[in-house]
């Protein structure tokens, strides 16, 4: 029934609508939202409506200790945080001076690569779900949970492990620990095989995400795409190689490339990325024993640190891209300034705008997912 | 923290309203009972990620943990949700869409409040965009502390609110028809005192005849005092094509 002052407008009729997509749908990766204008099935405009997770993390992070915002940081990204707490301490040695000595250095990486593959399974495993390939997710999500429960073991955390602080990491690997990684690297290798046939060489897969959302890599450079999104463009250009950072450039990989730039070129260079991780992994294996001595190196009494003065600036190759910190120091015991370079701020509000004009609405789902972006980090 | 509900004996009153209508028919009894059992092992839960402890919840929900087998089932619509779960920490912005989706909810709804966010702020006790006390704006059912909640945490959590469905203590979306004007003015305290929202609870209220003297007040008089009148939906349109048409 109409309300009594209900009037009827007439409007010419037209094709043309407005939609809001999220923040509460289920194509939407977390808390975010788009409004798109349609036309029929296709998109003719797309405008990005972030802010749903904005906690003022930079400001936040201004009013605790150095080493307070260790506990912090991980929540900027919350499927990928191990990056987070290792570029942020990164940044701190930077200015405070100080040796990471060689063994917390190669745990760290392992730590990484153990968190790059568990965002990746999760990433793919949400886009196959995108396109209504369940079973993928619920494997996906699955064997993310084996890396998980590493995880725990190593650091004491599930997801969030506040094992890194400035100077190195805070616990010994456990016994047995590396054994037991490397059970779990075979098992992920046999899994591989099964996913692409479930997956990666399916039809339903290959003919849904081909040519959906591409980009060249003029427009990739010119929007600041990095990560799996750039080489998926055909650049292979990677921080990990080319500015190495900790023990990289001891490590043997390669860095995957794909040419199309699409959907399904981004997808592929995650999978051959997943390779490379167990590729690193089992280095790190192999070496990790015999590398002996302390895992920290001793920093001043952490709750009057006064960190000298200066700025900072470190990148490192987290899952979703290139992340870096820019910190400033005014020699107090908290930071003055602290500034995130995300690599989801670019690939979730210019890339994407850009990139669903044109594709069809249940297209943007996908195209979303195939970024990767990652909301909290977008809003901070 | 003052907290004016605590001091109303809500369950004690219902309670005795309950035993007041107490049934004559043994048999409407035994009904009763099995409709809160069915109720309780058939929830249909809205997760509305709001916040970092969403990532636990794919795991809850698939093979590992499989919150399938309790009956709990994931909906994208929040008509047919029965469970409103706030996965963490509530942006104010957030929290407007929160309050709309809840009130879209067909009773008996029910609110979870997963992560140490939800209760009282957590890490983000200081922050400037973020509403700290969940149950100032909504009646929490059941909370699951922790930061952030293991899977094996939510699911107890989940097991606890069936429980108390069956039992007949989870009646908090009662508490918010009847104690509106607390919400309201809690609302209406960080949204300024125009917020409006398109459910009419006070008529739900009434339909419900769960009216009370705290359902009105003088955070309800500012509704109707900012409501605009009815307007015609306005939709703005261009036609480009006419030969489409
Ligand atoms: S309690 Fe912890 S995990 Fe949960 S929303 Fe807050 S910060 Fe995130």
């Amino acid at each position: 029934m109409r309300p009594e002052n209900y009037q009827a407008k007439n409007h010419p009729p037209s094709h043309e609508f407005e939609l809001n997509f999220g923040p509460n749908h289920p194509g939407i990766e977390g808390n975010y939202a788009f409004k798109v204008k349609l036309n029929g099935d296709t998109v003719l405009s797309a405008r990005a409506d972030g802010g749903y997770l904005h906690r003022g993390f930079e400001k936040l992070m201004e009013g605790r200790l150095w080493i307070q915002n260790i506990a912090l940081v991980p929540r900027i990204c919350v499927p990928d945080p191990v990056p987070m707490e290792v570029c942020y301490s990164l940044a701190i040695e930077e200015l405070g001076g100080l040796e990471v000595p060689e063994r917390a250095q190669w745990i760290r990486v392992m730590q990484l690569e153990m968190s790059r593959l568990a965002a990746h399974l999760f990433a793919f495993g949400g886009h196959a779900a995108t396109t209504g390939m369940y079973t993928t997710m619920f494997w996906g999500v699955a064997d993310r949970d084996l890396i998980l429960d590493r995880f725990e073991e190593l650091t004491g955390g599930r997801v969030y492990s506040i094992y890194n602080i400035p100077g190195g990491v805070r616990r010994e690997v456990p016994d047995g620990f590396l054994e037991r990684m490397s059970s779990l690297l075979d098992y992920l290798e046999s899994r591989l095989p099964d996913y692409d046939n479930l997956f990666f060489r399916n039809q339903v897969f290959i003919k849904r995400a081909r040519d959906v959302g591409a980009m060249t890599q003029e427009q990739a450079l010119k929007w600041g795409v990095t990560g799996p999104n750039l080489r998926a463009t055909g650049l292979a250009f990677d921080v990990r190689r080319d500015d190495p950072y900790l023990v990289y450039d001891q490590l043997d990989f390669e860095i995957p490339t794909e040419p199309g730039g699409d959907a399904l070129s981004r997808n592929l260079v995650r999978r051959s990325e997943l390779k490379q991780s167990i590729r690193i992994l089992r280095q790190v294996i192999e070496r990790l024993p015999s590398i002996r001595g302390p895992i920290r190196c001793p920093i001043p009494n952490p709750l009057a640190w006064n960190v000298p003065a200066g700025e900072s600036y470190t990148r490192v190759e987290s899952s979703k891209g290139e992340l870096a910190y820019y910190v400033v120091s005014t020699g107090g015991d908290k930071p003055y300034r602290v500034h995130v370079r995300g690599p989801s701020s670019m690939h979730a509000v210019q890339v994407l705008e850009n990139l669903a004009v044109g594709s069809r609405l249940e297209d943007v789902a996908q195209i979303m997912f195939s970024l990767d972006a990652c909301p909290p980090e977008v809003d901070r | 923290m003052s907290n004016e509900l605590e001091n109303i004996p809500i369950r004690q009153e219902l309670e005795v309203l309950q035993s007041g209508q107490k049934r004559t028919n043994p048999l409407a009894n035994v009904f009763d009972g099995l409709v809160k059992f069915c109720r309780s092992r058939s929830m249909f839960m809205l997760h509305y990620c709001t916040g970092c402890g969403a990532i636990e919840l794919p795991p809850a929900m698939t093979s590992r943990f499989d919150m399938e087998r309790l009956g709990i089932q994931p909906m994208v619509t929040p008509r047919q949700a029965d469970i409103l779960l706030i996965t963490g920490y509530v942006s104010i912005k957030t929290l407007k869409r929160i309050i709309l989706t809840y009130e879209q909810m067909g009773s008996p709804k029910y609110v979870i409040g997963i992560c140490s966010c939800t209760v009282n702020g957590g890490m983000y006790w200081q922050s400037y965009a973020t509403a700290k006390v969940l149950r100032d704006y909504l009646p929490v059912d059941v909370y699951i502390a922790g930061c952030m909640p293991r899977p094996e945490a939510v699911i107890s959590g989940l097991r606890e609110l069936m429980e108390d469905i069956s039992s007949g203590r989870a009646e908090s979306w009662k508490k918010y028809y009847q104690h509106y004007d607390y919400y309201l003015g809690n609302q209406q305290k960080l949204f300024g005192e125009d917020w409006q929202t398109p459910t009419d609870i006070i008529a739900e209220a009434r339909h419900y005849d769960l009216m009370t003297e705290h359902t009105l007040g003088e955070h309800t008089a500012l509704l109707e005092k900012h409501q605009k009148p009815l307007e015609a939906l306005e939709m703005r349109l261009s036609v480009k094509d006419k030969q489409k048409v």
